[in-house]
């Protein structure tokens, strides 16, 4: 080891503590593109190793019904690689020791085992066995949830019929990555399951002989650009059948929601580590700078014995390299730890065959190498500066700073009400541009960090309470499979402990606008329902239009439509003729893409008197009464689901809120850091940079903790401005966020409250005021008669 | 000590018209006004003068640590003022060792290792062991600077300039911020280095004293020589009085 590193080994010890500071700024940037780069390969990777295994449909069609000799023409088309028709049915579940109706999916598989599109990846048990034809394999989650296993009984309500059926598996599919059933943003597979039957006995319970409702497709490698329009052609062919809906994978839910969070990732493994690095650059600079005027005469005297300029920069560099090598390594770590409990946490989410966290090397190369060269630009500046000089010149004293007047000094009557120590302190501020610049960056990036968490959670917080308190006020929403008359309400009505029952009617449908074509749905709702209340941008509730729709905000816009323009409506389900209505109202919501008119006006246009497909209940609150309600509903048949909206609210709250909570408190714990690292390392250089002047001044009689305000006063000024200009960048990180994770089933809203930039500054302070008693200390331990001595 | 002494007519630095200008803010200070000087190999030159009369300037252009603003300099035939920085560290490292009147040592290295700083960049050191006992430091050696007292810190910087083995020997003030009796034990060693390492020495002082261990005395006064005299018979340092 040459002399010169056994010299940056003395200093880094000297150091330690403010490197410490540098180095966990860095550490936390690398943590998070550690972490989130992991995150976003382990998703990536088993995505596609799981779709690959399952053989993932590329698209699907639903339709009413077709006899499975049909579908023989898509032989003949080279883009279509292969398809299996299926049977899927919406069924309720009737559990024993559950007291409410659950809801289930049926799907159809071969009788035999055999390589098929959308196939299953058993957990538990067997596939079916020619023992019995009622034989099923469940969702692996639902089975987990309700302690099912192989060998047990289950009765599903299908086709108005309670059929049991002995478990003889539980399995995952690829096509249920993200779990979800009808309605729902959250997986909730206590109350949601898929059911498997043997294709055969589908085909009898549900009156299918040879037919089927679903066809998935695999598309051949020169299909794949092209899906819509093989949809498109698809449609046409199977018209005759009831084309309901034609999905290409893109579209699929699970996989929507799926490869968004992955896109999520890959933007936020960016996005973030680029703020910490910047920081922790800008951070090191200033701390370099320091170190090399210090070491001004030690530069001057090896370059005065014959040291190059490059071996002089090349030691200096070391000391930023140790510390971008230091805090790469232990952002990698931490960030494998965090991955690690990302995967976790994604565990609860998605439903893989195999999802864990690995080692990529690749990324955590990239770490390292990012921070070293975040490290290498922080030490080029500080260092440049004293190594431009000659050897004679650095080995003088540093000449005193360009004084004169600041800017500020010119307005007088502002000067004028200053005392001593605020002038002081202002000047210094101005004088020390670069490092008061840095400071104010590393605080709005800190404080921009924390006004995206508030607003996060805010959001979070916000949609829950609007969706369920000023959107949906029933208690629960109970869909049929069928369309009903209006008698159906006064059916439901009759039920044990229902208060008031509102019908619905939901019509899945295609809007059309010039070039412009959505897929969405429309609700019909009584002009004076109070259980789903429509609301417009200002969020006031809006009633119905008696002719015309009251169109989602979202969907107005990706259909280019404003209040007054005609939209094409194409029912997917009975007469598919396109019809033209006038948007008469615009309405906002954050979950949805909801449409409104009046359900005689809907019933209208798909040709109907009044056709209800479900409902909505407001039920007594009193236990007892409503376990007698759900205990009716169980028997009730033409059920396709129910929903409630306690259970689904609870549900969000446990995953959304529960994730976000972790996220949150991590992002603010990594702010801190932020506004920590960068506070202590500006007052530690000016408390070194000062050491004669604040001596002097102990002299004339200032106090210790005096000395510490003035210092206190330029960290303060330094952090309130920056936290201030870092505000609007929080929002235009929040704005970025919610439209990166914004899709057709929810979006978040952005609020700006006072709350949340009261919470930003008061956190800031908090931090400025905890690093400062770090200062205090230093201060408290310097030795004042030897700082009076310094050479400086 | 051995010893490789240079034929002491041989002219090894020569300065012609040399000026330096420093340039403070909207100031401009003329530390040297058209000086010329001849240096012969083997001599102890002692530059005398007040403050600001620009000896440190000079010293520090004839070592290579600064530029001048006019004229030429030569070392060994060599023009210096024409050096890119590449030469001119070069020069630093393989011709000249330096001497600073305080000292200058890497306060984080222990005296051992403060010379290590210089042996490490040289193709012919000396021993370290050898310059710290040159200069009665051996047992000194794992001290760190501020465990040291002055005479002993410029010991070392004295051991730090010899261990690179350099032929010119260029020291400021080296006696400035030490005692009388360690001021006297370090021109000792100075006159030693001479007498019997053969080296070249060009020593700068305020103290007039001083110049009576030199062989030859140049007189400055607000960036002029004003006088330039030979001293066929230098006094041992022991003798000077100040």
């Amino acid at each position: 080891m040459s002399v010169l590193d056994r010299k940056l080994g003395r200093e880094l010890r000297q150091h330690l503590g403010l490197l410490l500071a540098v180095t966990s700024i860095i550490a936390v940037g690398v943590m998070c593109l550690v972490t989130l780069g992991s995150s976003y390969c382990n998703l990536r990777d088993a995505k596609q190793l799981y779709y690959a295994q399952c053989q993932m449909a590329d698209f699907s069609i639903e339709l009413k019904k077709v006899p499975v000799a049909e579908l023989l023409f898509f032989r003949d088309w080279p883009e279509v690689a292969a398809i299996r028709p299926r049977i899927q049915q919406y069924v309720a579940v009737d559990l024993a020791g559950v007291e409410e109706p659950l809801n289930g999916l049926v799907l159809s598989l071969p009788d035999r085992r055999g390589p098929i599109i959308d196939d299953i990846v058993l957990r538990e048990g067997s596939y079916f066995t020619d023992r019995r034809d009622n034989e099923v394999i469940v969702n692996d989650a639902f089975a987990k949830h309700h302690r099912l296993h192989p060998g047990q009984w289950i009765k599903l309500l299908i086709n108005n019929q309670q059929q049991e059926l002995f478990v003889v598996g539980t399995a995952i599919s690829s096509e249920y990555v993200y779990l979800l059933g009808a309605g729902t943003i959250t997986p909730d597979p206590k109350r949601f399951g898929v059911f498997y039957l043997k294709q055969t006995y589908a085909e009898e319970v549900f009156d299918f002989k040879g037919s089927a409702n679903q066809v998935l497709g695999r598309l051949s490698a020169g299909g794949r650009g092209n899906v819509k329009e093989i949809l498109r052609r698809a449609e046409q062919r199977l018209e005759p059948y009831g084309v309901f809906t034609t999905t290409p994978l893109d579209d699929q839910m699970s996989n929507k929601f799926l490869t968004q969070e992955i896109q999520g990732l890959k933007s936020f493994a960016v996005i973030t580590p680029v703020m910490f690095l910047a920081v922790a650059a800008l951070v090191l600079n200033v701390l370099l700078t320091r170190l090399a005027q210090q070491q001004r005469t030690v530069i001057g005297t090896l370059k005065a014995m014959g040291y190059s300029n490059f071996q002089v920069f090349w030691h200096f560099l070391k000391f930023g390299l140790a510390v971008g090598v230091g805090g790469g390594l232990l952002g990698c770590i931490g960030g494998w730890f965090l991955a690690s409990g990302m995967t976790t946490l994604y565990r609860s989410f998605y439903q893989f065959a195999k999802f864990e966290n690995y080692f990529h090397a690749n990324i955590h190369l990239i770490g390292i190498a990012v921070s070293v060269l975040c490290a290498v630009a922080g030490s080029l500046h500080g260092t440049r500066q004293v190594l431009r000089l000659k050897p004679a010149e650095a080995m003088r004293p540093k000449p005193p700073r360009v004084g004169g007047a600041i800017l500020l000094e010119r307005i007088g009557w502002f000067w004028r009400r200053l005392g001593s120590g605020w002038r002081m302190v202002l000047r210094n501020l101005i004088r020390s541009r670069f490092r008061t610049w840095a400071g104010i960056f590393a605080a709005a990036m800190g404080s921009s960090v924390l006004v995206n968490s508030f607003m996060m959670q805010k959001a979070i917080f916000y949609f829950i309470d609007f969706q369920f308190e000023e959107i949906l006020r029933s208690d629960y929403d109970l869909t049929f499979k069928d369309e009903h008359g209006r008698d159906v309400v006064h059916e439901v009505e009759l039920l044990p402990g229902v208060h008031r029952v509102e019908p619905l009617l939901d019509v899945a449908c295609n809007f059309t606008h010039g070039r412009y074509r959505k897929k969405g749905g429309i609700t019909g709702l009584t002009p004076n329902a109070t259980m789903t209340v429509p609301r417009d941008q200002n969020e006031r509730a809006i009633s119905v239009p008696a002719y015309g729709l009251a169109f989602s905000g979202q969907l107005a816009e990706a259909l280019h439509l404003k209040r007054g323009d005609w939209v094409g409506f194409e029912p997917i389900k009975g007469q598919r003729r396109i019809r033209h209505v006038p948007v008469a109202e615009i309405s906002d919501s954050y979950f949805g893409t909801s449409v409104y008119a009046d359900i005689r006006y809907l019933s209208r246009l798909i040709g109907e008197e009044y056709a209800v497909s479900g409902v909505q209940v407001a039920t007594d609150r009193n236990p007892k009464n409503r376990r007698a309600f759900l205990r009716r509903l169980k028997q009730l048949s033409g059920l396709q689901s129910v929903a409630g909206r306690s259970d689904m609210r609870k549900t969000l709250e446990e995953t959304v809120i529960e994730t976000q909570s972790y996220v949150i408190i991590l992002l603010v714990l990594f702010a801190g850091i932020m506004f920590f690292g960068s506070i202590i390392n500006a007052s530690l250089v000016s408390l070194a940079e000062r050491q004669r002047e604040l001596a002097t001044l102990r002299v004339l009689g200032y106090g210790p903790w005096q000395i510490g305000g003035l210092l206190f006063r330029e960290s303060i000024v330094t952090t309130l401005a920056g936290t201030i200009l870092g505000m609007p960048l929080g929002y235009l990180l929040t704005v970025t966020t919610a439209e990166s994770y914004a899709s057709d089933m929810f979006r978040l809203p952005i609020l700006i409250t006072p709350d949340i930039w009261i919470g930003t500054l008061t956190c800031a302070v908090f931090f400025a005021v905890i690093t400062q008693l770090l200062v205090q200390r230093s201060i408290h331990k310097m030795e004042w008669l030897d700082a009076l001595k310094v050479q400086e | 000590m051995n010893s490789s002494t240079p034929s002491s007519d041989l002219l090894q630095l020569r300065l012609e018209r040399v000026s330096k200008v420093f340039r403070m803010g909207e100031v401009a200070v003329e530390a040297l006004r058209d000086v010329s000087l001849e240096v012969r190999a083997g001599t102890f030159l002692v530059m005398v003068g007040p403050s600001g009369s620009g000896k440190t300037t000079l010293l520090n252009i004839a070592g290579g640590l600064d530029s001048v603003t006019e004229g030429r300099v030569w070392f060994g035939g060599r023009e210096m003022t024409a050096f890119d920085a590449a030469e001119m560290t070069r020069y630093r490292r393989e011709t000249v060792g330096f001497i600073f009147q305080f000292y200058n040592l890497v306060p984080n290295l222990t005296a051992r290792e403060n010379v290590m700083v210089s042996t490490e960049l040289s193709d012919n050191p000396m021993d370290v062991a050898e310059a710290l006992r040159l200069v009665g430091l051996e047992e000194r050696e794992d001290h760190f600077p501020s465990q040291l007292s002055g005479g002993e810190q410029q010991r070392v910087s004295i051991a730090r300039a010899l261990a690179k083995n350099p032929t010119l020997l260029l020291c400021d003030e080296p006696t400035g911020a030490l005692d009388f009796e360690t001021g006297k034990r370090v021109l000792r060693l100075l006159v030693d280095v001479k007498n019997q390492l053969g080296k070249t020495v060009i020593l700068i002082t305020h103290n007039s004293a001083i110049a009576q261990v030199a062989d030859r005395v140049i007189r400055l006064r607000s960036g002029e020589i004003i006088e330039r005299h030979d001293n066929p018979r230098p006094l041992p340092p022991e003798e000077v009085v100040w």
